[in-house]
């Protein structure tokens, strides 16, 4: 386990150090970094339903929907990451197509609220910010006294057939319950 | 006290098995507190770990998403659990994330930091999906001693309460052997107390015994010292007699005077042994029916010589009185006795006053009279009083009195079937009741003593006496008297005397050894009826017990004229056949 800390801890601590030390001057390039280790760890709190549930070996597919404002550092991050043993894939589309494949979807772009809608009936984490044209989906990524946090829409999750973590609602700054 | 000493010899260590089973039940109770501390010990540390396993469960999110302020608020709210001292969230690299203490100094620096700061510490690793991202850290404070003294001296009092009770058994049963010990120990000195006590009976009993032996011999020393003394006096006027008139050339004026004081001081000692006799109740008496009033009649002559100028006689005799039946000499004695008495009480004169009347009923239901003497002397103490009546105590001077008078009175009444009393106030005088049981039969005629004398009569007499000088005495006396006289010494001897030759009568003495008077009386009445037997005695326990059956008694000493007169009847019943 203390092996595995280091690849899992680089990149938060660097986020925190970005998150506490710059975010005065300029909280864009931090966020950006804080928010691609944020969506490599969501995946450990979500249980999809039994069909979208990754088999044995099968990674846990994470894609970019509609733009990728991280560029190399969603690589590094996404490297040699796990969740519950499976590895984590990293999909750059342009368009919801193939995006019935993912896991989480983030998108981006003006297109989002589209996409958003055609992930609707799909069993996928999707997450936005402020740069996806004003919609929300499931996690939605905002700055909070200097710092990123989300909010979490249990209630789609549930549609969808989600089921996320307490843990990670409990963190959230707000939480959409599900009924 | 026997189940106590069994129950206590059966179990002789129960103290000691009652201190181990105290000192075993503290030592359990102490085990058992030390047990419940153990185990508390062990639940608080569960607990912390528990509560440290859900603060890491709770704040894997935050440490993953490095959200330390959520992580801070999970921390913060073990503020509520006032054990817990203080609690930290490490990130993987070991650097405090999040952190809250209770009083500072209580928080490890870093993960690494394995030195114990808290009494009770958890540690849990923070996971995330298998990864360890972290560590969390809980350090709680244990329960203050002042709560845990609380719970756990219920246990102790109760505890200490059963060993006390146990303590108490033992000691209770050791104070109950002493009391048994103590006990057995008295109740062993009662008994011997009891024993010495006995012992003390026995020798007091045996002292008393000896007393009244010792009391005996006193009275009898008394008794025979008195006896001796009046019989000395009496002796020495019969022999000084008897000295005189062996003396050559005696007048015949002063013979007659010498032999009648040897009579008269003879029948004086006579009637001296008389009264010691009706003392004794041993006197031989010749009951005869009285009227009591015409004796004391023909009394009062004897009376007024006897008593002197000085003393005024007056009689005072009831009527209708019934007759009784007594020896006459001995009323007569009995009566003169008490009116002497009297006279020396009334030094200076008096009345001297005899009163008879009926008296009450006796004890067997036989009707009495009375015959009261008073007399209007000094009277007697009272001390005195109740001594009158024993032989030989007197209150007159030496040789004034035998000390004999009374005892004679009383022996007489007694013997009688009656009883005497005596009543008297110093300076008021004296008053002695007679109380004598009427008789059944008539009085006999007062004047029967001129009885017609038979005629002398001489014959051959075989005289059985076991006394050489009584029986040469008796010989004398009857060759005085004109009869032919044969001797034997005992009865045997004159049994076969009397078989083998001829004799008009025997006179035997009745106390002798071997055969006495009696028996061979009876043995000559069955081959001898014809013999006549005339006995003689001083004293008889046989005669005074069972009577003569009809044969003759000449009591000693007897004078002459008795034997004579005896003899001649004997001789005048069996005379014509006799010669």
């Amino acid at each position: 386990m203390g092996r595995r800390a280091l690849p899992f801890a680089r990149p938060l601590a660097a986020a925190a150090a970005l998150a506490l030390a710059a975010a005065p001057v300029s909280a864009q390039p931090s966020a950006a970094a804080v928010k691609a280790a944020f969506l490599t760890k969501f995946p450990g709190y979500v249980a999809w339903p039994p069909p979208a549930r990754p088999g044995s070996g099968a990674p846990v597919v994470l894609c970019l929907l509609g733009g990728d404002p991280f560029g190399a550092a969603m690589d590094g991050a996404v490297r040699g990451q796990q969740v519950d043993g499976h590895p984590l894939q990293l999909r750059r589309l342009a368009g919801t197509d193939g995006a019935g494949a993912c896991h989480i979807a983030f998108v981006q772009g003006a297109g989002a609220g589209a996409a958003l809608d055609g992930l609707r009936s799909k069993p996928v984490l999707t997450v936005t910010d402020e740069h996806s044209g004003g919609a929300h989906g499931i996690v939605h990524f905002s700055i909070a006294q200097g710092r990123v946090r989300f909010t979490i829409d249990d209630a789609a999750a549930a549609e969808r057939g989600l089921t996320i973590s307490s843990r990670l609602l409990a963190i959230a700054l707000s939480v959409r319950q599900r009924r | 006290m026997r189940p106590f000493n069994r129950i206590a010899d059966r179990w002789p260590n129960v103290p000691l098995a009652a201190g181990a089973v105290a000192v075993l039940l503290v030592l359990a109770g102490l085990m058992v507190i030390f047990q419940n501390e153990a185990g508390y010990r062990e639940q608080k540390l569960r607990e912390a770990q528990v509560q440290s396993d859900i603060l890491a469960a709770s704040v894997t999110a935050a440490l993953d998403f490095g959200d330390a302020a959520t992580a801070k608020e999970s921390v913060e709210a073990l503020r509520v659990n006032p054990q817990v001292n203080s609690a930290a969230v490490y990130a993987a690299d070991g650097s405090l994330f999040a952190s809250y203490q209770r009083v500072p100094g209580h928080l490890p620096a870093s993960a690494a930091d394995g030195r114990e700061r808290n009494p009770v510490e958890a540690r849990t690793p923070v996971l995330r999906g298998g990864e360890r991202i972290g560590t969390v850290y809980l350090g709680t404070v244990r329960e203050p001693l002042s709560r845990r003294i609380t719970r756990y001296s219920i246990i102790a009092l109760l505890v200490l309460l059963a060993a006390l009770v146990v303590a108490i058994l033992g000691i209770s049963h050791t104070a109950l052997r002493r009391a048994n010990r103590e006990l057995e120990a008295r109740a062993q000195a009662l008994s011997d107390a009891y024993a010495e006590l006995h012992v003390q009976m026995e020798e007091r009993a045996r002292a008393e015994d000896e007393l009244r032996q010792a009391q005996k011999l006193q009275a009898l020393g008394q008794l025979t010292g008195g006896i001796a003394h009046d019989f000395n006096n009496l002796l020495t006027v019969i022999q000084g007699s008897a000295d005189m008139l062996r003396r050559p050339g005696i007048t015949e004026e002063k013979r007659i005077r010498f032999a009648d004081a040897i009579v008269q001081t003879s029948a004086r000692a006579a009637a001296l042994t008389g009264q010691l006799l009706a003392f004794a109740r041993r006197q031989p008496l010749k009951p005869e029916v009285i009227d009591v009033n015409s004796k004391i009649a023909g009394m009062t002559d004897l009376l007024d010589r006897t008593l002197g100028e000085r003393v005024q006689v007056l009689t005072e005799l009831g009527d209708g009185l019934c007759p009784i039946e007594a020896d006459p000499a001995q009323l007569e004695a009995a009566i003169l006795n008490v009116a002497v008495n009297a006279r020396d009480a009334m030094t200076e004169g008096g009345a001297l006053t005899i009163r008879t009347c009926e008296g009450e009923r006796l004890e067997d239901g036989r009707r009495s009279i009375q015959i009261r003497v008073s007399d209007t002397g000094a009277g007697i103490e009272p001390d005195d009083l109740a001594r009158v009546f024993e032989p030989f105590f007197t209150t007159k001077s030496l040789g004034k009195g035998t000390g004999l008078g009374l005892s004679q009175v009383y022996g007489f009444a007694a013997q009688s079937g009656g009883e005497v009393r005596i009543d008297s106030r110093v300076g008021e005088g004296t008053e002695v009741v007679i109380v004598l049981p009427c008789s059944e039969r008539e009085a006999a005629p007062a004047a029967d003593a001129e009885r017609p004398r038979g005629r002398h009569r001489t014959g051959r007499i075989l005289v059985v006496d076991d006394n050489e000088d009584v029986g040469r005495f008796a010989e004398g006396l009857l060759l005085e008297l004109g009869h032919e006289v044969v001797r034997a010494r005992t009865g045997s001897e004159a049994l076969a005397l009397a078989r083998g030759d001829h004799f008009d009568a025997v006179f035997t003495d009745v106390v002798m050894p071997g055969m006495s008077g009696i028996e061979l009386s009876h043995q000559l009445r069955a081959h001898l009826p014809d013999l006549p037997v005339v006995l003689t005695t001083g004293f008889s326990d046989e005669i005074a017990r069972s009577g003569t059956g009809g044969i003759p008694v000449v009591f000693k000493p007897y004078r002459l004229e008795t034997l004579a007169a005896a003899l001649d009847e004997v001789l005048d019943a069996s005379g014509p056949a006799a010669r």
